[in-house]
C-alpha cells in the first residue's frame, strides 16, 4: 500500500505537470512561413525591389497579358473563326454572347484592378517609408504609374464605350487611393474621359519618372523606361482622336528622317530586320518597347487555356477565318515576311504561328509595345492631320521590314481616306492576334463584322448593341452599391 | 482566465492533500458502515434461450455501490453490507434488466432474456465520457455496428445515410473512396468548414477530400468492422464539450473493445458486384447523325456526320458507356480477436478489402490493422492504448466528380466540366466514331481529339473530347493513405471516484498522390506529357489532462464533473512537383526522365488549439437530470486578442417515468419510459483555415527575378463564429417498451459567420475577398425517431425504424450575394433570406411553337427568345425587336432550396427462425435539384444527346419542350446559363439496402462449441429510387459537401451492388 504522503507527491507533481502545460499559450501563435507578414512587406530594399518586380508580375497574370485579354479581343473581334465550341474556350466571347457571370468577365476586370491596387499600396508606401532612396522612389513610382495606366486602359477598352463613341458615358471606378482592408466596395464609375485624363497624367508623371534606359536589354524590354511610357501614349492620344499629341508624342522616339529609330545609352529602339525575329528568338530586341517575359519556366508561364500559342496554333481553339485579314495577299506573298507567320493545318485552316511554342511550359514572351506600333500610330496620325508623305513613310517603313520590294498602289496612299484605310489594313496585317484589331474597330465606332467560325457563325455586332462591349462582372455589380450597370 | 482556472487546481490539490477536511469526513464514513453486518451473495446468471452461462454480466446491489462481473461461468460472488433482503440488479450487454430480491445467502439463479427492446444499455460517448442514455439529456443519434455491417463501403460514413435522425448523408457518384456530402441538422457556415468533427476512441480525425483527381476519404483509414457505435451529437449540450469545434456536431467513434472472457476469434469476409444504375439513354450512331446533321442544316451548313462501316457493312455504333464502364468486383475480410481477464482486456484486428468500381482501372485497396488493449495496473491505476495503421491506396481516371482538395473550408468543383474527366465523355462522345482503328491502335484524329471518322473536321468544327478508352487506361492517378492515429493513456483513481486521467494521441496521415498524362493523347498532350507527384503529412497531436469525479450522496444525488484541459496542434506539410516533356513516350511514372520540372502542390501551414473545458452531470434520483458544459477555446488561426471563445452549453432532462404520480397514473399502462429533455448552448467553428485573419505577401518571379505581391488583406478583428443551438426533446416507450420514440425540435443560430466576405473585384483585393465576421444564418426543424417492436413471436419478429427530420435553413444576414461565377453559369445563390445555396435560374418559360426558339423571361419580367443563328441573336417575343441578351445573374431568380425539407430512412429487420431480412429505405424531398447532365445531353456541338431530343421542335405549331435544333447552340438548352428548364423535383424515396441472412445452426452438429455463430447473406444494395427526377439519380451532389449543393452535371451515376458474405465467429 503506498503511503498517503507518496499519494500526496505523486498527485502534487500530476497537477503541477498539468498546470505548466497548461500555461503555454505561445502555442497559439503561430505565423505562416511561406508568406511574408504584411507589417513587413516593405521593410527593405530588397522587399520593396520585389514588390516594384510584382506589379510587372500583375500583368502575367493568365487571365490578363498572360494570354486571355489578347485572346478574348481577337476572339471579340473578326479576324478568327472558333474552332471549339466549349464555354472554357470562350466560345461564348467568340459568340458575343457573355453573361455578367461569366468568370472570364470577372477574372480580366479582377486582374487589371489588381495591378492597379498593386500600384496604388506601393505608391503610398513609397510616400510614407524611408527605405529606398529618393531617387529610387522616384523611379518606382514611375513605373507603378506605368503600370497603372497601361491597366486602366485594357479595362476602360473592354467595359466601356469607346472615348469616341461616347467620352461622357460610364468609364470604371477611379481608385487611385490603396485598399488593404474591407469598407471600400461602393464606387460610382468616373465617365471615360476621367479615366484618360489620370492615364494621361499617369504616363506624363511616368516619362518624367522613369530612366532614360536600364542596365541590360531584358530590363529595358520588361521594365517602364521614359521611351515606354511615351510609345503608350501614342495609343492612348490615338484612341482619344487626338492626332496632334499622337504626333507629339511619337517624335520623341521616330526621328524626321530615316533611319527610323530610337537611341538613348545601352538602348536602341527601332525595327527588327526580320519581322520573325520579334517573335522568335530573343523577344528582347531593338522592336520590343515593352513585352511580359515568361522567363521562369516553373513560375511564371501560363497555363495551356490562356497561352497564346495553345490558343492560335497548338489546339488551336481559333483559326484565321477566311474572310478575315487572312485573306489579304500579304499572306499569300512569300517576299512578306509576314506570310511566314501564318500556315495551314491538318483542318485545312489558316492558323497564327507569332507563337510558336506550343508545348507546355509556354515560354513565349508576350508583345506589349512594338517600335512598329509606334510608326503605325504616328502615320495614322499624321494621314489624320493631312500629312500624306511622312504618313506613307512611316507605313513604307513597316511594309518594307517584311517585304523590303514592296511599293503602295497609288491609290491606297494617295487620298487621305485611302491612306488611313490603308494603314488601319496594315494595323491588322502587322498586328494580327496581339489583340489590337477590337480596339480599332471600336475607338472609331465601327460595326464588329460578323465572322463564320467552325462552330458556326457569329453575328455582327453594332455599336448601339449591349454586346458591343463588355458587360459590368457579376462581381462588381453584386458587391458595389453605387455601379452602374452597362445598357 | 488561465490565471484563474491555475488557482482552482492549486486548491484543489491543497483540498485533497490535506487530511483535515476532505478525507476526514471519507474515512468517517467508512468507519459508519463498517459497523454493519456483512453479506455475501453467490449465484449464477445463464441466458434464458440457450441455458448457457453468461460471463460479465453485471451485478449489482441496489442503492449501493456494491458491483461485481460473473465469471467464465456465469458465477459471481458479491458482499455487501447493506441488510437483506437486498433488491439485486442483474444486466448484460443485450440482454434485458432483471431485478431480484434476495432474503437469504442462498445461491442464485438467474436467467437473462435477449434484450428486445431497442433501448435498453445504450450507451452515449461524448468521446470524454460515457453515459448512459437514460441519464442524458443531450440530442445524439447512435447508429450500432449491427447496422454498417456486411454492407459494401470504402468508409463508415457512406452509409450513415438514413440511420438516424438529423444526419444527411449524399453519397454523390460511385467513385471510389469520394468523400461524402455529411450534413448534420442543416448547412452551420458559409465558407468555413461544413464536415462534422469526427473522432475515433479521442482521437480528432482529418476529414475532407484529399485525393486530387482520385477520391480520397481519409475516414475511409477507419474500417467499418472495427467501429462498435457511432454517437452523433448533435445538440449544443451534446457537443459542447468540443467548443469551436462541434458547430457541425461531432460524430464519436468507439471501436470495438476486448470483452473478459474466452478468446474470440470473428471473421467476416464479403464478395460483391457493382454495376451503374440507370445511366440515361442516349441516341445510337443512327439517331446521332440525324440530329446532328439536320442542326447543321438549321444552320446554314452542310451536312457534317456520315456514318463509319463495321467491316461486315453495318453502320458502326460505339457504345461509349461500355468503353467507360464494367461490372466491377470487390471483397473484404476481416480478422479480429478480442478477449480479456479481469484486468486486461484486448482487441485486435486486421482488415483487408479490395474494391473495384464499375468504372474501369478504378480499385480500391486498403489493408489495416487495429488494436485495444486496457490494462489495470494496480487497484488505481489503469493504462490503455489502441491505435490504427492502415494503407489505402485508390487508383482512378480523372472522373471530374472529386471536388476539389480540401481539409475543411467548403468548396465548388470545376472540374468536372474540362474535357479530361471520364463521365463526360461518356456523355459526348459521338457514338459513330470508332475506339480503335482497324490495326488496333487508338482512333484519335490528334493531341486532344477523338478520331473523327468519316465525320468531316472542317464542317463539325473542334471536338474536344478525347479517346475515353485512351486515357482511361494510359492516364491513370493514384491517391494512397499511410496513417497511423491512436493514443496512449492512464487513468490514476487519486482518491475514491476521483480519476486524473491524461490521454496522448497522434494522427499522422500521409497523402502520396500521383497523376499521369501520357504524352500523345489528352490532358498531356499540350504538355508532352506530364507526371506529378505531392506530398502531404497531416500530422495532429492531441494532448488532453482531465480530473473527474464520481459522487453519490445518500442514494439519490449523483454527481459527474470533469475538468480538463486539452492541446491539440496539427501541421499541413506539402510538397511535390510536376514534370512535362517526358524524354521517351514510353515512361509512364515520375521517375522517368522529362525535360521540365516545376513545384506542384507545395504549402505548409500550422495552427494549434488551447482549451480548458469542464463537463458537470448531476442527476436526483435519476429523475431530474442537468447537465453543464463549458470549454474555453483559444485559436492560433485568430488575431492576438481575439483568440480565446467561451463555449458552453446545458441541458434539462426530466424522467417522467420516476415520478410515482406517473406510475400511478393510468399513463404507465401504456407509457413504459418518459423522459422531457431540453438544451441550449455555443458552439463555434474552428475549421477557418490556418491564418484567416493575417494580412500576407507573396512570392513569385518576374522575368526571372523574384516578386513579392500582395495576397491576403488582413482582418485582425476576426473573431469567433458561433452557433447558438436549442433543442428541446422528448422520449417515450409505449406498450412495454415496443414502440420508442424520441422526437426533438432544435434551432441553430449561426452569428458572426466567418465569410469570405465579397469585396468589389474594382477593390483589387487578393481573392476580393476578406475573411469577416459578417453574416448569419439558422437550421431548424423537426427529428422523430420512432422504434418499434411489430411482432415478437418466438418464431418471427418484425422490427421497424423510421426516422424523419425536417430542415429548414435561412441565411439572415450577409453584406451581398455569394456564388461563384462561371461560364457555365450560375446554379447556386446564396441570398439574404434563402436557404443556403438555393437554386438559382433565369425562368425559362418553354419552346415558342411559333418558331422553335426557347423563350427566357427577362428581369423587365418580358419574354426574349434565343435564336443561335440569328442577327440580333435575342429578340422580344412580342415585336421580334432586339433585346438585351439574358444574363444569368441580373436576369436570375431565386428557384428553392437545394437542401432537403424532409429526409430520413425507413428500416426494417425480420427475424425467422434462423433467418433475418433487413429493408433500409431512404428518402427525401422538398430540394430542388439543376440537372446539368440534361443540359449536357441537350447540347448542339458534337455531343451526343439524350433519347429524348428526338421531340426537337420541326414545324410550325408544335408544342414541345426542345427548341428547334442549330448546331453549336449552347444556350437554349441551359448549358451556358441556369435555366428552368433544367430545375427539377429532387425528391425520391430509395431502396438503399436489403439484405437476406441465415444464421446457420451449429448447436447439433460436431461444430457446436468451436463455431460460435456463423452468419451468411445476400445483400442488394441501391436497388431502385422512386422519383420524377429525370437524371439518373437524384442523390447526387457534384460539388461534394459545400454550400453549393444540388448540382447534378457529368456525373457518373450511382452503382447498384450485389453482396453476398459470410461472418463467423469462433
Amino acid at each position: 500500500m503506498i503511503s498517503k504522503r507518496a499519494w500526496r507527491c505523486v498527485t502534487t507533481a500530476l497537477i503541477c505537470v498539468m498546470i505548466a502545460a497548461g500555461c503555454d499559450d505561445d502555442v497559439l501563435n503561430t505565423v505562416p512561413k511561406t508568406t511574408i507578414p504584411e507589417e513587413d512587406a516593405f521593410s527593405t530594399p530588397g522587399k520593396i525591389q520585389a514588390q516594384v518586380n510584382n506589379l510587372y508580375g500583375q500583368l502575367q497574370s493568365a487571365t490578363f497579358y498572360g494570354g486571355r485579354l489578347i485572346v478574348f479581343n481577337e476572339q471579340r473581334a473578326d479576324e478568327f473563326g472558333q474552332n471549339d465550341g466549349n464555354a472554357a474556350a470562350g466560345s461564348a466571347v467568340w459568340n458575343q454572347n457573355v453573361a455578367s457571370t461569366s468568370e472570364y468577365i470577372n477574372n480580366v476586370w479582377s486582374a487589371g484592378y489588381s495591378a492597379i491596387n498593386a500600384a496604388n499600396i506601393l505608391m503610398d508606401k513609397l510616400k510614407d517609408g524611408n527605405v529606398v532612396s529618393d531617387s529610387l522612389e522616384r523611379l518606382y513610382t514611375g513605373e507603378a504609374k506605368f503600370v497603372r495606366a497601361l491597366s486602366y486602359f485594357n479595362l476602360v477598352q473592354t467595359y466601356a464605350k469607346s472615348y469616341y463613341l461616347d467620352k461622357d458615358g460610364p468609364g470604371l471606378p477611379l481608385r487611385v487611393t490603396p485598399i488593404t482592408g474591407a469598407g471600400f466596395n461602393d464606387m460610382a464609375r468616373s465617365s471615360v474621359a476621367e479615366i484618360y485624363t489620370q492615364m494621361l497624367q499617369d504616363l506624363n508623371d511616368a516619362e518624367v519618372a522613369l530612366p532614360a534606359n536600364y542596365a541590360t536589354a531584358t530590363l529595358n524590354a520588361t521594365r517602364a523606361k521614359k521611351a515606354t511610357a511615351v510609345a503608350l501614349k501614342t495609343r492612348v492620344y490615338l484612341h482619344k482622336g487626338e492626332y496632334s499629341n499622337v504626333i507629339t508624342e511619337a517624335q520623341k522616339l521616330v526621328p524626321a528622317a530615316p533611319p527610323f529609330q530610337y537611341t538613348v545609352g545601352n538602348l536602341t529602339q527601332r525595327l527588327e530586320a526580320s519581322v520573325a525575329a520579334v517573335f522568335s528568338g530573343s523577344y528582347i530586341g531593338t522592336e520590343a518597347i515593352f513585352t511580359v517575359p515568361f522567363a521562369n519556366t516553373t513560375t511564371e508561364t501560363p497555363p495551356s487555356q490562356s497561352s497564346l500559342a495553345y490558343n492560335y496554333l497548338g489546339q488551336p481553339i481559333i483559326f484565321l477565318a477566311a474572310n478575315g485579314v487572312v485573306s489579304n495577299p500579304v499572306f499569300t506573298t512569300p517576299a512578306d515576311g509576314r506570310s511566314s507567320l501564318v500556315s495551314t493545318n491538318s483542318a485545312n485552316q489558316k492558323v497564327l504561328r507569332k507563337f510558336s511554342i506550343t508545348t507546355a511550359p509556354f515560354r513565349d514572351f508576350v508583345p506589349v509595345i512594338r517600335y512598329a506600333e509606334v510608326l503605325l500610330n504616328y502615320a495614322e496620325a499624321a494621314a489624320r492631320t493631312n500629312d500624306l508623305a511622312k504618313a506613307t513613310q512611316l507605313l513604307s517603313a513597316v511594309r518594307n521590314r517584311a517585304h523590303p520590294a514592296y511599293v503602295f498602289p497609288d491609290a491606297s496612299v494617295s487620298t487621305q481616306e485611302a491612306l488611313i484605310e490603308t494603314i488601319l489594313t496594315e494595323r491588322r496585317v502587322e498586328f494580327v492576334g496581339e489583340g489590337f484589331r477590337l480596339g480599332d474597330l471600336q475607338r472609331l465606332g465601327r460595326t464588329i463584322p460578323a465572322k463564320v467560325g467552325a462552330i458556326g457563325t457569329a453575328p455582327q455586332v453594332p455599336p448601339t448593341s449591349s454586346n458591343y462591349i463588355w458587360p459590368i462582372p457579376s462581381g462588381e455589380i453584386s458587391t458595389n452599391k453605387l455601379i452602374e450597370l452597362n445598357p | 482566465m488561465k490565471r484563474t482556472f491555475t488557482n482552482l487546481l492549486i486548491r484543489l490539490a491543497d483540498l485533497l492533500a490535506r487530511p483535515r477536511c476532505g478525507l476526514v469526513a471519507i474515512s468517517l464514513a467508512v468507519t459508519t458502515v463498517a459497523l454493519a453486518q456483512e453479506n455475501t451473495l453467490t449465484g449464477k446468471v445463464s441466458d434464458s434461450a440457450t441455458g448457457k452461462p453468461l460471463s460479465y454480466a453485471t451485478v449489482l446491489v441496489k442503492g449501493t455501490a456494491d458491483a461485481t462481473t460473473t465469471n467464465a461461468e456465469g458465477e459471481f460472488t458479491l458482499r455487501t453490507r447493506a441488510p437483506l433482503p437486498v433488491t439485486v440488479s442483474v444486466t448484460a450487454v443485450g440482454f434485458g434488466l432483471l431485478e431480484i430480491v434476495a432474503n437469504s445467502n442462498e445461491p442464485l439463479i438467474i436467467s437473462l432474456e435477449e434484450s428486445t427492446t431497442t433501448l435498453s444499455e445504450v450507451v452515449i460517448s461524448s468521446g470524454y465520457n460515457v453515459q448512459k442514455k437514460e441519464s442524458f439529456s443531450g440530442s445524439v443519434a447512435t447508429v450500432s455496428s449491427k447496422q454498417l455491417m456486411n454492407r459494401p463501403s470504402v468508409s463508415f460514413d457512406q452509409l450513415l445515410g438514413g440511420q438516424a435522425t438529423g444526419i444527411d448523408i449524399i453519397q454523390p457518384t460511385n467513385i471510389l473512396n469520394n468523400t461524402p456530402v455529411m450534413r448534420v441538422r442543416g448547412i452551420n457556415s458559409i465558407t468555413s468548414g461544413l464536415f462534422p468533427l469526427g473522432v475515433v476512441d479521442g482521437v480528432t480525425m482529418f476529414v475532407g477530400s484529399i485525393g486530387g483527381l482520385v477520391g480520397n476519404n481519409p475516414l475511409s483509414d477507419i474500417n467499418p468492422n472495427d467501429i462498435q457505435t457511432i454517437d452523433v451529437l448533435k445538440d449544443a449540450s451534446a457537443g459542447a464539450i468540443y467548443g469551436s469545434r462541434a458547430a457541425n456536431g461531432v460524430i464519436v467513434i468507439t471501436t470495438k473493445k476486448g470483452k473478459p472472457g474466452k478468446t474470440r476469434v470473428d471473421y467476416d469476409m464479403w464478395v460483391s458486384r457493382s454495376t451503374p444504375y440507370n445511366l440515361p439513354d442516349l441516341l445510337s450512331a443512327e439517331d446521332y447523325m440525324m440530329i446532328k446533321n439536320e442542326a447543321l442544316v438549321n444552320a446554314g451548313k452542310e451536312p457534317g456526320y456520315f456514318p463509319t462501316l463495321n467491316e461486315d457493312g453495318s453502320t458502326l455504333n460505339t457504345n461509349w458507356y461500355d468503353v467507360g464502364f464494367k461490372p466491377g468486383f470487390s471483397q473484404s475480410h476481416n480478422v479480429s480477436v478480442s478477449g480479456g481477464t479481469e484486468s486486461t482486456s484486448y482487441f485486435f484486428s486486421v482488415g483487408y478489402t479490395n474494391q473495384d468500381s464499375y468504372i474501369r482501372n478504378n480499385s480500391y485497396e486498403r489493408t489495416g490493422v487495429r488494436f485495444n488493449i486496457d490494462q489495470k495496473v494496480s487497484k488505481r491505476i489503469t493504462i490503455g492504448a489502441n491505435a490504427t495503421y492502415s494503407n489505402g491506396t485508390n487508383i482512378g481516371t480523372n472522373t471530374g466528380a472529386i471536388p476539389a482538395n480540401s481539409m475543411g473550408p467548403s468548396t465548388y468543383n470545376s472540374e468536372y466540366i474540362t474535357n479530361e474527366p471520364l463521365a463526360r465523355m461518356t456523355y459526348v462522345l459521338p457514338p459513330n466514331v470508332p475506339v480503335y482503328r482497324p490495326d488496333g491502335s487508338y482512333s484519335i484524329q490528334n493531341g486532344v481529339s477523338v478520331g473523327y471518322g468519316a465525320n468531316i473536321p472542317a464542317i463539325i468544327g473542334t471536338i474536344n473530347a478525347y479517346n475515353l478508352a485512351m486515357v482511361q487506361t494510359l492516364d491513370l492517378n493514384s491517391s494512397e493513405n499511410n496513417t497511423l492515429f491512436g493514443n496512449v493513456y492512464g487513468e490514476l483513481e487519486i482518491v475514491r471516484n476521483l480519476k486524473f486521467r491524461s490521454s496522448y494521441g497522434i494522427n499522422n496521415l500521409q497523402v502520396l498522390n500521383k497523376s499521369f498524362f501520357n504524352s500523345v493523347h489528352g490532358g498531356g498532350a499540350s504538355s508532352n506529357g506530364i507526371a506529378r507527384n505531392t506530398h502531404t503529412k497531416f500530422y495532429r497531436t492531441d494532448w488532453v489532462n482531465t480530473l473527474s469525479y464520481n459522487l453519490t450522496v445518500g442514494e439519490k444525488h449523483h454527481l459527474y464533473a470533469l475538468g480538463g484541459y486539452e492541446i491539440i496542434k496539427t501541421q499541413s506539410d506539402g510538397w511535390g512537383a510536376s514534370e512535362s516533356n517526358v524524354t521517351d513516350p514510353d515512361y509512364s511514372n515520375y521517375q522517368g526522365r522529362y525535360t521540365n520540372i516545376a513545384p506542384y502542390g507545395n504549402f505548409y501551414s500550422d495552427n494549434a488549439l488551447l482549451s480548458y473545458f469542464a463537463n458537470v452531470n448531476y442527476d436526483f434520483n435519476k429523475k431530474y437530470l442537468l447537465s453543464f458544459n463549458f470549454r474555453r477555446d483559444g485559436l492560433s488561426a485568430l488575431a492576438e486578442g481575439n483568440k480565446y471563445g467561451n463555449f458552453g452549453g446545458v441541458a434539462v432532462g426530466w424522467n417522467v417515468h420516476e415520478e410515482q404520480f406517473f406510475r400511478d397514473s393510468f399513463l404507465s399502462g401504456v407509457v413504459g419510459s418518459l423522459k422531457v429533455r431540453a438544451s441550449y448552448g455555443v458552439v463555434g467553428n474552428s475549421e477557418i483555415g490556418d491564418y484567416p485573419a493575417a494580412g500576407m505577401y507573396s512570392s513569385n518571379t518576374y522575368g526571372g527575378v523574384p516578386t513579392l505581391g500582395f495576397s491576403q488583406a488582413a482582418n485582425p478583428d476576426l473573431k469567433w463564429e458561433t452557433s447558438k443551438k436549442m433543442d428541446i426533446g422528448i422520449d417515450f416507450t409505449l406498450w412495454n417498451d415496443r414502440i420508442a420514440i424520441e422526437l426533438d425540435y432544435y434551432k441553430n443560430d449561426v452569428n458572426d459567420l466567418i465569410l469570405k466576405a465579397p469585396q468589389s473585384l474594382s477593390a483589387g483585393i487578393p481573392g476580393s475577398y476578406i475573411n469577416s465576421n459578417v453574416g448569419s444564418l439558422y437550421n431548424q426543424g423537426i427529428e422523430l425517431g420512432i422504434n418499434a417492436i411489430l411482432i415478437n413471436n418466438p418464431g418471427f419478429q418484425w422490427n421497424t425504424g423510421i426516422n424523419v427530420s425536417t430542415l429548414k435553413n435561412r441565411v439572415t444576414s450577409l453584406v451581398s450575394d455569394v456564388f461563384v461565377p462561371s461560364v457555365f453559369g450560375v446554379q447556386n445563390m446564396t441570398r439574404v433570406g434563402y436557404s443556403i445555396g438555393s437554386i438559382y435560374a433565369v425562368p425559362c418559360h418553354g419552346v415558342n411553337p411559333e418558331n422553335g426558339q426557347m423563350i427566357f423571361v427577362n428581369r423587365d419580367g418580358r419574354e426574349v427568345q434565343y435564336n443561335h443563328i440569328g442577327s440580333p441573336k435575342w429578340t422580344f417575343v412580342s415585336d421580334g425587336k432586339e433585346a438585351p441578351a439574358i444574363d444569368n445573374y441580373t436576369d436570375g431568380v431565386m428557384q428553392g432550396p437545394s437542401l432537403p425539407k424532409v429526409f430520413g430512412g425507413i428500416n426494417n429487420t425480420f427475424l425467422y427462425k434462423g433467418f433475418d431480412l433487413n429493408v433500409n429505405f431512404t428518402f427525401v424531398t422538398g430540394n430542388l435539384l439543376y440537372n446539368g447532365t440534361r443540359a449536357t445531353n441537350s447540347d448542339q456541338r458534337y455531343f451526343n444527346n439524350g433519347e429524348f431530343i428526338k421531340d426537337r421542335w420541326t414545324t410550325p405549331g408544335q408544342v414541345t419542350e426542345i427548341q428547334k435544333l442549330y448546331y453549336g447552340d449552347n444556350v437554349s438548352a441551359g448549358f451556358s446559363f441556369s435555366a428552368t428548364s433544367k430545375v427539377e423535383k429532387g425528391d425520391y424515396l430509395k431502396l438503399k439496402n436489403i439484405s437476406l441472412g441465415y444464421n446457420i445452426p451449429f448447436a447439433r452438429t460436431f461444430l457446436a462449441g468451436k463455431i460460435s455463430n456463423a452468419h451468411v447473406f445476400i445483400q442488394g444494395s441501391n436497388v431502385f429510387t422512386i422519383t420524377k427526377y429525370r437524371g439518373s439519380d437524384p442523390e447526387v451532389s457534384i460539388n461534394g459537401n459545400s454550400i453549393h449543393s444540388g448540382k447534378d452535371q457529368n456525373v457518373p451515376p450511382n452503382a447498384q451492388v450485389v453482396t453476398v458474405g459470410l461472418n463467423l465467429g469462433i
